[in-house]
């Protein structure tokens, strides 16, 4: 049997203990570009390189997107009676609601999917639906954690910390990770939904809020330091290197501050490469219009997914795009709990088109072939009203998709019940999801792992199984 | 397979292998993890001849004399074996051996009886140190570096030395005039008294807080979802500074946070140190939202009580107690039931706020006030619920009205608009006023439904439910009369309830689960701690009935028992750490098979021993340390021990570091001439807040001026789902997660936060206006500037380099540039 990867790494865990072994020193990542993983041979072989996860916060309500139930329709306002008692998050059941929106076939794959969603519809054979997701949490913060970090708790590693901690970095000049949150502010939880948790901090999602004046913290100096100029600043570089350098030498060899010292050349190639990136005035006019980025309704999530495609192909690993905000109201993310029709018309309609225009971009440029886009959400809504037009929580089945990268398109896998309410075949977690993209990317997910606090941590827990079903 | 065991096993060709030599060490580097004496997987245990005899559930392991009859071989070989599941395969020597040793009729091994009991778990001996004389630190240290072919390095100058004392004791640099004057006094007397002064300086309980707090996990917020602020976690992160300052006992630091209040309930401050139990995240939504009943509230509760277990467990006994919720532990002798038993012990508690008094009499009385309350609720509670199962067509009626106008409401709510256009200003107003006047009429028909359910409720129900309510009215009336009271956020088996937060009052049960499944429940579990700890007794005798802070200080009293080695050996360790960067156990929260084993167990043991019979003072143990010199000496490296031991684990040297993101911000603040030394009381908020629904923190849009932020960083409130980017930078560890030792990363985006965040541009131009202040001439500013920052006076050539520097580009870049430097973030 194979080793878990920890410990097959001499070399780098000599360099790790250099300096006293503070708990990991950078040097042995920075000096090598490859993650832990990457020295190993003998996980699966690769098909993608990349993900970008597109996050509908809140929870999307698959009964009015692409989960599709004849007889929810046609028992339009009756008592919603699935056999058994059924526990909701707020309220009690209300009765059986038709989704406001009517559905179509799309693709060769004939794939039935709602007027919500046209765009993405258009590019159903190239999407695996998963319709068997449950969620073991039926409440916002750990159900998105679940989703985000494979726990419930606060605390633990972002799948993109475990990517960039598992395969390093593609690139010597941006983060591996990146996170861009919705301008209207955070996710349930926060950035602790790209946190490196345990892991050490450059596994760390990079966080960036397009659109604000400062997307990136402290990339360059607030306004109002005026004395920092063009040559100050590179006067500055110069003397502290020509310090650095003088200081080590007098103290002989230790990785740690030649570590240091190389963090300001990466720093300084950031600064050049970040704005550049996040510049979309390059684009023409045809793929800013597919993304809807001078449109104010997609605006800002149109921006982000380009953005996203500018980072994947500059060479970040994995990219998080969050569609909608907190819990707060006015509604402003996916908790449909009051109006259905009117919330989720605005999100969807925010989300619909870029999401499709992502795909068909980095189809055209060839990086769908080894990028995976995976859109998924912390779980899904009630057939029943709440209230009179809304949706309460459920977790008991909702749908993620995948595509792109080793995925194979146009086919379903897992099902609901007749009301979309609980998992009929194949049930599916987040853990299964996670170890099908690591699976994807060359990884063993049971062979990723971390040592805290007593345990080999893994992103899939003790849970996780490759969906051989959807693989290409 | 004979022959090529005899072909590769060259040693069989001259003796067969030994057991105690050979084989043991390859099952316990490779085997024992799951098939030891404590929790033997499969029943089997490789730990003896007789165990590998008797065999596990395939049957013997070993058929002595006829290797290839032998289920171990048989279970080994091939390029994929069934064992060992992880890892590599044992390699053709290692296989080769063990053939041998089995052919040559697999001798050995009798007389060890099975494992020794795990060194974290056998019984602290005082061993004496290996030479009479001197310091008896440097003699356990020498005699180990001697056996390895190393030896120690020589004393650090007097600059270092003072510098290290002040990060390690206060994470504030020394003033340059306390360096100058250390660095002359020639009294052999000196470094001693310097270690006292520091040591009884209130910046050293600071210091010492911090990393207490890291591994209690201590945080501001609630995390999770909608991120709620605790306004009232504070007076413990007070009470932990000052026990630190006043050298309290460890027996008493211990027994008062786990169960202070039932100790001393006159005490507040007994009843503020229990906020280490309230130290961790908790989940608003799953308990204050989520109904009585529900799966998932069951779930909530059972996740809050197992971060008490944990962090409990973790921080005293350094055991990983909260591996056993689902199955007995895998690595270590751990039972599901321990744990359960340990869950059981805060079966009567949660986190809230709580209310006390600096005056004893008013402290009394709300006491006796609120237990009566507490009383009253119990009695209330099934009456409520008899009143609420009442019904018939008019409570029906009166309800689905009363709902169709909430309905109504709610979405006259979400009709509501952002805008603010006149018209929409105006149409938001007249919704405004639809919707209190909705209200108001849903409210008077819950009245009305109200009284009609009382009259359906038995008489003498009714007049009891009555009197109780009556009784309430008075209690509250009369808790009103008292002082505004003080809060703290603790562990607390009663409060005003909120929402769907209800106080436990009296212990809920707790079940062993199987499968750590809510749905799963079998026998109700007893409060007890680990079986493993033989010499007590591992189930507490809590009567029934009794308060549940009893079995809280059933536990406490289990931990500090001078018999528990665990509780002795975790705390000489994270003490030793504080100094060296890493403890004599490499896994301070973890002193299990999973764990690292100490480098040097028997200097543990004697730091340890010393610590728990010397009356359990922390400032003692940290004076032993600091006057050894093994923590004196330098710590460059050298390229002959550096391939002996790399990771320097039996110190051959000091161990170079760098500053915590604490001690960064604190120094540069403190260099500026900025740094405010006010302590206690509420923390400093260094984000733009709002108190929404979900509360937003902001710290890109925080006005660094208009807020004094100048506190030391042990002040900060520390926000759990929006960390501060700066601090983040530079390793300061989520409060969601235990932390018992920082990681230490060197990155890119740390090194924009030290060239870039607002703290850093604010403070360069403080401390280049404080330059301009204090010395006339670019010679006397560099100097200062190299002073303030760095301990030391520039050498002549580095001056000139920067006086140039300086010249050109003005002393606020010359500030910018000595922050940024290594030698200001690393201590050697």
């Amino acid at each position: 049997m194979r080793k878990p990867i920890h410990q097959s790494l001499s070399r780098r865990e000599l360099l790790w203990s250099w300096g006293g072994g503070l708990g990991g020193v950078a040097l042995a990542q920075m000096l090598g570009r490859e993650g832990l993983y990457a020295a190993s041979t003998n996980g699966p072989a690769p098909k993608a390189k990349r993900v970008v996860q597109l996050f509908m916060s809140g929870a999307a309500s698959q009964v009015d997107t692409f989960d599709y139930k004849p007889e929810v329709a046609r028992r339009n306002g009756q008592k919603f009676d699935p056999g058994g008692k059924v526990e909701l998050f707020q309220s009690d059941p209300g009765p059986i609601m038709a989704s406001p929106w009517d559905w179509k076939p799309y693709g060769q794959c004939g794939k039935m999917i709602s007027d919500l969603v046209p765009h993405i519809g258009s590019q159903a054979d190239r999407i695996a639906f998963l319709h068997a997701m449950v969620s073991k949490s039926n409440v916002h913060g750990p159900a998105t954690f679940l989703q985000s970090t494979g726990f419930v708790l606060p605390g633990y590693p972002s799948m993109g910390a475990w990517l960039s901690y598992g395969l390093g970095s593609m690139n010597d000049n941006l983060p591996t990770f990146v996170a861009l949150p919705d301008l209207r502010g955070f996710p349930p939880n926060g950035p602790g939904n790209w946190s490196a948790g345990f892991l050490p901090a450059q596994h760390q999602g990079t966080m960036i809020r397009v659109g604000r004046p400062q997307p990136i913290h402290d990339l360059f100096p607030p306004q109002g330091a005026g004395f920092v100029t063009p040559s100050s600043e590179k006067a500055t570089l110069a003397a502290l290197e020509e310090m650095n350098r003088a200081h080590l030498e007098a103290r002989g060899e230790d990785s740690q501050l030649e570590a240091r010292i190389q963090s300001y050349e990466m720093a300084a190639k950031l600064q050049l490469s970040a704005p550049e990136a996040l510049d979309i005035a390059s684009e023409s006019p045809a793929v800013r219009k597919l993304y809807g980025v001078d449109e104010p309704l997609t605006q800002d999530f149109g921006t982000r997914c380009l953005v996203a495609r500018r980072l994947l192909e500059r060479g970040v690993r994995f990219v998080q795009v969050w569609s909608g905000a907190d819990n707060g109201f006015p509604r402003r993310n996916w908790d449909s709990h009051e109006n259905i029709a009117k919330d989720h018309a605005q999100m969807a309609g925010e989300m619909d088109r870029p999401a499709a225009a992502l795909i068909q971009d980095l189809a055209a440029t060839g990086l769908l072939d080894d990028t995976i886009v995976y859109w998924t959400t912390e779980f899904g809504r009630m057939p029943c009203s709440q209230g009179s037009l809304g949706r309460d929580h459920n977790p008991f089945a909702f749908t993620s998709w995948l595509a792109g990268g080793g995925v194979r398109g146009g086919v379903s896998y897992g099902s609901s019940d007749e009301w979309s309410y609980k998992v009929a075949e194949n049930e599916t977690f987040g853990y299964d999801v996670h170890a099908t993209v690591l699976h994807l990317l060359g990884i063993d997910h049971q062979r990723l792992t971390y040592r805290h606090n007593g345990i080999d941590r893994r992103l899939t827990d003790v849970h996780g199984r490759v969906i051989d079903d959807i693989l290409a | 397979m004979r022959l090529l065991v005899a072909f590769l096993a060259v040693p069989s060709l001259f003796a067969a292998p030994s057991f105690e030599a050979d084989v043991l060490p390859l099952f316990e580097q490779r085997c024992q993890v799951c098939h030891n004496d404590s929790n033997p997987q499969a029943g089997l245990a490789l730990t003896s001849r007789a165990s590998l005899l008797k065999g596990g559930k395939g049957g013997p392991a070993i058929v002595p004399g006829d290797a290839s009859a032998s289920l171990l071989l048989a279970k080994t070989a091939g390029d994929k074996p069934a064992m060992p599941p992880v890892g590599e395969p044992l390699t053709a020597e290692q296989r080769a051996l063990l053939a041998a040793w089995i052919d040559a009729g697999a001798q050995g091994g009798e007389a060890a009886g099975g494992e020794q009991t795990w060194w974290s778990l056998r019984p602290i001996e005082r061993p004496a140190p290996p030479s009479a004389g001197g310091n008896p630190i440097d003699a356990f240290i020498q005699a180990t570096l001697a056996e390895k072919g190393l030896a120690a390095s020589p004393e650090a100058d007097r600059r270092t030395l003072i510098r290290r004392l002040y990060y390690d004791l206060h994470g504030l640099q020394p003033t340059p005039e306390e360096v100058r004057s250390f660095v002359a006094d020639e009294s052999p007397e000196a470094y001693e008294q310097l270690v006292d002064r520091l040591l009884a300086s209130p910046r050293y309980g600071e210091r010492q807080a911090r990393w207490w707090l890291d591994v209690a996990h201590y945080g501001e917020t609630h995390g999770y979802d909608k991120d709620k602020p605790r306004r009232n976690a504070w007076p413990y992160r007070d009470w932990v500074i000052r026990a630190f300052n006043d050298d309290k006992p460890y027996r008493d630091f211990v027994r008062e946070q786990i169960a202070g209040d039932a100790l001393r309930p006159d005490d507040p401050d007994a009843l503020i140190a229990t906020g280490f139990l309230a130290a961790g995240p908790w989940d608003f939504v799953g308990h204050a939202e989520l109904r009585e009943g529900t799966r998932d509230k069951r779930i909530a509760r059972l996740l809050d009580r197992d971060d008490m277990v944990m962090t409990v467990m973790s921080t005293f006994s350094s055991m990983t107690v909260h591996c056993a919720r689902c199955h007995n532990h895998k690595f270590d002798p751990i039972l599901q039931s321990d744990y359960y038993a340990v869950q059981a012990v805060f079966a009567g508690v949660d986190r809230a706020d709580r209310p006390f008094d600096r005056d004893p009499a008013t402290f009394r009385l709300r006491r006796e006030v609120r237990a009566r309350l507490a009383q009253n609720e119990l009695a209330l509670r099934p009456l409520q619920e008899a009143l609420a199962a009442q019904t018939n067509e008019g409570v029906e009626a009166l309800a689905a009205e009363a709902e169709e106008i909430r309905k109504a409401r709610t979405l006259l709510f979400h009709a509501k608009t952002a805008g603010e256009t006149p018209e929409q200003k105006a149409e938001n107003q007249r919704l405004d006023g639809e919707i209190e006047r909705m209200a108001a009429e849903a409210k008077k028909l819950d009245e009305e439904r109200n009284s009609l359910m009382r009259g359906l409720l038995p008489a003498a129900d009714r007049a009891e439910l009555e009197r109780l309510e009556q009784e309430r009215k008075e209690l509250i009336a009369r808790q009103k009369t008292l002082p505004e009271p003080e809060s703290v956020y603790a562990a607390a088996s009663y409060f005003d309830s909120f929402g769907k937060f209800e106080p436990a009052i009296e212990p809920r049960t707790v079940s062993v689960l199987a499968r750590g499944d809510v749905d799963s429940p079998l026998e109700p579990a007893v409060p007890g701690a680990l079986t493993a700890v033989k010499v007590l007794p591992a189930r507490f005798e809590v009567p029934d009935g009794a308060p549940e802070g009893e079995r809280r200080l059933a536990l406490a009293n289990w931990l500090v028992d001078e018999r528990n080695p665990l509780t002795w050996r975790s705390i000489a360790n994270r003490i030793w750490q504080t100094h060296f960067g890493r403890g004599l156990v490499g896994s301070p929260s973890d002193f299990g098979r999973m764990g690292e084993k100490p480098t040097h167990p028997e200097l543990l043991d004697w730091l340890a021993a010393g610590l728990r019979d010397s009356g359990g003072s922390l400032k003692s143990l940290h004076r032993r340390i600091l006057l050894s010199q093994t923590y004196r000496q330098q710590s460059a490296s050298r390229q002959d021990f550096a391939k002996i031991d790399a990771g320097n684990q039996f110190l051959w040297r000091q161990n170079r570091r760098r500053l915590d993101a604490e001690s960064v911000r604190d120094s540069v603040l403190q260099a500026a001439g900025r740094l405010d030394l006010t302590m206690y009381g509420p923390s400093d908020e260094h984000f733009f807040f709002i108190n929404d629904h979900s509360p937003v923190y902001d710290y890109a849009r925080f006005d660094i001026d208009a807020q004094p932020t100048q506190r030391r960083s042990i002040y900060r409130f520390l926000v759990r789902s929006v960390p501060d980017p700066f601090m983040e930078s530079l390793d300061c560890p989520d409060p969601s997660i235990l932390t018992p030792q920082r990681n230490v990363t060197l990155t890119a985006v740390q090194a924009l936060a030290m060239l870039n965040d607002p703290l850093l541009i604010e403070e360069s131009r403080n401390l280049a206006k404080r330059l301009r202040a204090e010395g006339e001439g670019l010679d006397a500013q560099v100097r200062r500037a190299v002073e303030l920052t760095l301990s030391r006076e520039p050498q002549p050539a580095e001056a000139k380099t920067l006086e140039r520097f300086a010249d050109e580009q003005g002393l606020e870049n010359l500030a910018r540039l000595l922050f940024n430097s290594n030698e200001f973030l690393f201590v050697d």
